[in-house]
C-alpha cells in the first residue's frame, strides 16, 4: 500500500512548481526545451530530457491536483479534472469527448488499461505511411522499457463482476478474451481510477514521469494556457501563454513568455492541432488538424440477476479482441470490447431518459453491467476521421462526421454486446440509443437492432481516446511530422503525443504514447546535448 | 465511458417552419437567427445576466449560493422542467422537495460554470430559445410560460424532443436531461435512488485526504 505522496513531498522539498493563478505580473522564462502538455507524452518527454541534463519547462493549462484532492467524488472530479468540465463534444454534439485537463493529462483520469500498439497497426503504418522504423521488432524495447517504468502487468486479482460478465459471455460463445495489463502498483481495487486515484497506486504521468522530471530540476507551470508559438524567421522563438484564474476557466490577464531552443508540443489530438493552427505554423499541404480519430464508442447495459456493484473494483480487467482485427486490418470496422465502471453521475449522464423511466433504469445500478465497443477508425478509405479547426475565440473544436462505414461497425457491435450479455445470464439488455427498449431475450434484441436507426444523437456515442490531427509519415505532403515526431518544416518543433498517430490504435492508447514519446525523446536528448 | 454534462447544442432553428428539409437548409442563416434570438430576448425583457443571489424563487430559504451562469429566467425554466426530469425521485414533503430542486439548480449552475465559454455559449442559445416567448411557442411548442407550465406540459415537451426525427431537438433533449440527471442522481443526497452505497468506508477511514476535513 502506497500512502506516501510524492507530489506533497516534492513540493515541500522545493520542486519548481508555479501556479499560474498566483502570478501577479507578466514575465519571461527561458530553458533548453519548453514542453506543452503534461500527459502521457509530455511527462515522458520531460523526464527523459531533464535526466539528460537539459533544462526543461513544462506548461499545463489544467491545474495540479493530487492525492489530497482525490476524494472519490464524481461531481468534483468531472468539473475539475476533465476538459470543459466533462462537457466536451464534437462540433455537432453527437459524440461526447472524455479527456483529462490537469497535470498528468488523461493519464490522471484513465482506467489504467495499458496495451502495446497492436502489431497489425504497426505493420499497417509501415506499409501505408512509410513508417518502417516503427516495426513491432523496433518498438519492442520501448514497450519493455515503458512497461517497467509504469509498472504495467496483467491484472492478477480476480476481475470484478462487471468485467467477469464480459469474460463469461465470451466464454459461453466461444469468443476470445484476455486479462488487461494495468499501470498500477499496490492497487486497492477500489474502482475510482476515473476520478483521480485516491491511493497513488496508479502509475500515470502524475506519479512517475512528472515527479521524475521535477526531481531533475524541471520547472512546471500549471494553470497556464499555451496561446501561440511565435516564429522568428524559420524557427520558433517563444511560446506566448496566459495565466488562468484559480477557477481554471478564465484567463487572469497575466501573460508569460517562454523562450527555448526547442519546443515539444504534447497537448493532445485536439489541443496540439489547435495550438499549431493558432500559431500559423507552416502547413503547405494543409495537414494540421486532419485525420483525427476517436475510437468511437457505443454501449449496452444489462440488468443481471445478481449483484454486480459496477462501481467497485478495478474498472477494466477483461477485454475481447474477437472482432478487432478478425476481418482484416482495413476491412469492415473492427472493435475492441471492454466494460466501463458505472458510478451514479456517469450512469445518469450515459443512460438517456427522464422521469419515472429514468428513475427505474438507474435504480437497477447495483445489478447493472455495461459493455462498450471501441471502433478502430482510420484504417479504411471510408474512415478518414475528423478535422480540428478553431472557433472564433481560438479554441479548438473537432468536426467528426460519422460515416456509413462507422455506423455499420456500431451496429455490428450492438449485436455482439447484447449477445454477450444474454450469454452471461442477463435478464434484460438495453442499448444506449434513444429508441431502445429493454429487450428480454437475445432474439428480441437481435430483431430490435435490425430495425433501429443508426443516426447521430439517437445512438449515444462517446470517445475516451483522441488520436491523430498531426499525423506522422514519410511523405510531407500527407503528414505533419516524421517518424520521430519532428516537424517537417520547422526544425525546432517536435510533437510527442497521440496526435501523431496516422490512424487510431485499435487499443487504449496510453502505452503507445508512452513508448513513442520515450523513443523520440531519447533521440531528441541526444541531438540537443551534442 | 461516461458522458456527463450536457452536449453542446446547436439550435440552427428557423422561426416558424418545422419541416425537416427547412432545418437541413437552415445552415448559416439558422445560426444567425439564433444570434437574433439572444439579442431579441434581451430587448424584450428576458433576463440576460447571471442571477447572482437574486433568486426568482419566493420560497428560497437559503440564498447563499451565487449564480454565475443561469439567469432568473433559466432558473424558472429548470423549476418547470425538473419535476418532469427527476420528479419521481423528489421528496413528497413540500419543503424538502423545494430544497432539493433549488440545490439541483445550483449544482447545474456550478457545473456549467466549469464548461467554459464555448459550451456556455451553446447553452445560452438553447436556454434563450426556450425562454423567449416567440420561439418557446413556435419551436418548443410550449404555449404557457414556464412559470405556469405543468409537469405534464414539461414532460410532453421533453417527449417531443426525445422522439423527434430532427437531430437538433434530440441534441437539445440530451443536453437538458444530462445536466439535470447528473446534477441530481450524481449527488450524495440522491445516491440511495440508484442504490449506490458511496465510496467504500474502509478506504475513506484509511486514506489521509479524508482525515482533516471529511
Amino acid at each position: 500500500m502506497s500512502l506516501t505522496d510524492r507530489i506533497a513531498r516534492g513540493l515541500e522539498a522545493g520542486w519548481k512548481v508555479t501556479d499560474g493563478a498566483r502570478l501577479t505580473q507578466n514575465q519571461t522564462h527561458e530553458a533548453d526545451v519548453v514542453i506543452i502538455g503534461t500527459g502521457a507524452g509530455g511527462g515522458t518527454t520531460a523526464e527523459i530530457l531533464a535526466r539528460a541534463g537539459l533544462s526543461v519547462i513544462l506548461v499545463e493549462e489544467g491545474r495540479l491536483y493530487y492525492q489530497k484532492d482525490f476524494k472519490m467524488n464524481e461531481l468534483d472530479a468531472y468539473a475539475s479534472l476533465y476538459q470543459e468540465g466533462m462537457s466536451r463534444v464534437t462540433s455537432d454534439g453527437a459524440i461526447a469527448i472524455l479527456q483529462g485537463r490537469c497535470v498528468g493529462g488523461s493519464t490522471t483520469v484513465n482506467w489504467t488499461s495499458s496495451f502495446r500498439t497492436p502489431e497489425p497497426t504497426l505493420n499497417h503504418w509501415a506499409s501505408r505511411f512509410g513508417l518502417d522504423g516503427l516495426s513491432p521488432e523496433a518498438m519492442r524495447p520501448w514497450f519493455d522499457g515503458r512497461e517497467q517504468r509504469h509498472n504495467i502487468e496483467p491484472w492478477r486479482t480476480n476481475p470484478n463482476v462487471n468485467n467477469d460478465i464480459l469474460r463469461q459471455g465470451c466464454e459461453a460463445l466461444g469468443w476470445s478474451w484476455e486479462v488487461i495489463p494495468r499501470n498500477v502498483k499496490g492497487c486497492w481495487n477500489l474502482g475510482y481510477c476515473g476520478v483521480g486515484c485516491p491511493t497513488n497506486a496508479k502509475q500515470g504521468a502524475l506519479t512517475t514521469t512528472i515527479p521524475g522530471a521535477l526531481d531533475n530540476n524541471a520547472h512546471l507551470f500549471h494553470g497556464l494556457r499555451a496561446d501561440r508559438l511565435v516564429m522568428k524567421q524559420d524557427r520558433i522563438d517563444h511560446l506566448q501563454a496566459s495565466a488562468m484564474a484559480a477557477d481554471g476557466v478564465s484567463p487572469s490577464g497575466i501573460t508569460v513568455e517562454l523562450k527555448a531552443k526547442h519546443f515539444v508540443v504534447a497537448a493532445s489530438a485536439i489541443g496540439s492541432p489547435g495550438l499549431l493552427l493558432r500559431s500559423d505554423i507552416p502547413d503547405p499541404h494543409d495537414r494540421i488538424g486532419k485525420r483525427t480519430f476517436l475510437h468511437p464508442v457505443n454501449a449496452t447495459v444489462a440488468e443481471m440477476p445478481d449483484t454486480v456493484d459496477p462501481y467497485y473494483g478495478a474498472p477494466q480487467s477483461i477485454y475481447s479482441d474477437e472482432f478487432n482485427f478478425s476481418r482484416g486490418v482495413d476491412g469492415p470496422a473492427g472493435f475492441k470490447l471492454e466494460v466501463p465502471p458505472l458510478h451514479p453521475a456517469m450512469s445518469a449522464g450515459v443512460v438517456p431518459g427522464h422521469g419515472q423511466q429514468q428513475l427505474n433504469d438507474l435504480s437497477k445500478l447495483p445489478r447493472m453491467n455495461s459493455v462498450i465497443a471501441l471502433l478502430r477508425d482510420g484504417f479504411h478509405p471510408d474512415s478518414a476521421g475528423g478535422t480540428v479547426s478553431l472557433r472564433d475565440d481560438g479554441s479548438p473544436v473537432l468536426d467528426y462526421p460519422v460515416t456509413d462505414y462507422i455506423w455499420q461497425g456500431v451496429k455490428d457491435a450492438f449485436y455482439k454486446m447484447a449477445e454477450i450479455q444474454f450469454a452471461a445470464g442477463a435478464r434484460k439488455v438495453r442499448l444506449m440509443h434513444l429508441d431502445s427498449p429493454w429487450y428480454s431475450s437475445w432474439a428480441d434484441a437481435r430483431a430490435g437492432i435490425d430495425n433501429l436507426a443508426m443516426k447521430p444523437h439517437r445512438v449515444r456515442l462517446f470517445t475516451a481516446h483522441q488520436m491523430g490531427g498531426c499525423g506522422m509519415g514519410g511523405n510531407p505532403e500527407e503528414s505533419v511530422v516524421n517518424g520521430f515526431g519532428e516537424h517537417h518544416h520547422v526544425a525546432n518543433l517536435s510533437i510527442h503525443d497521440a496526435s501523431i498517430f496516422p490512424t487510431s490504435i485499435g487499443a487504449n492508447p496510453q502505452l503507445s504514447v508512452y513508448a513513442l514519446a520515450a523513443r523520440n525523446s531519447t533521440r531528441l536528448a541526444q541531438k540537443l546535448s551534442s | 465511458m461516461s458522458e456527463i454534462h450536457p452536449q453542446s447544442v446547436h439550435m440552427d432553428i428557423p422561426a416558424t417552419t418545422m419541416d425537416r428539409r427547412s432545418f437541413l437548409r437552415a445552415g448559416l442563416g439558422g445560426a444567425m437567427f439564433l444570434g437574433t434570438v439572444s439579442v431579441t430576448a434581451g430587448l424584450s425583457g428576458c433576463a440576460t445576466a447571471p442571477a447572482g443571489r437574486d433568486y426568482p424563487m419566493p420560497e428560497a430559504m437559503d440564498r447563499s449560493y451565487e449564480f454565475r451562469f443561469l439567469t432568473r429566467d433559466d432558473i424558472v425554466l429548470f423549476e418547470a422542467l425538473l419535476p418532469a426530469m427527476v420528479g419521481p425521485g423528489l421528496s413528497g414533503e413540500p419543503v424538502v422537495r423545494r430544497q432539493q430542486v433549488q440545490a439541483t439548480i445550483e449544482r447545474i449552475d456550478a457545473g456549467i460554470h466549469q464548461f467554459g465559454p464555448a459550451n456556455q455559449k451553446e447553452l445560452r442559445g438553447l436556454f434563450d430559445l426556450l425562454n423567449f416567448g416567440l420561439t418557446r411557442v413556435t419551436v418548443a411548442r410550449v404555449w404557457s410560460s414556464w412559470e405556469n407550465a405543468s409537469t405534464e406540459t414539461a414532460h410532453a415537451f421533453l417527449e417531443r424532443w426525445r422522439t423527434s426525427g430532427i437531430g437538433l431537438f434530440n441534441n437539445g433533449y440530451i443536453a437538458l436531461t444530462k445536466v439535470s440527471n447528473v446534477a441530481f442522481y450524481g449527488h450524495e443526497d440522491h445516491w440511495h435512488l440508484s442504490g449506490y452505497p458511496g465510496p467504500p468506508a474502509f478506504a475513506v477511514d484509511a486514506l489521509p485526504q479524508f482525515k482533516n476535513n471529511a
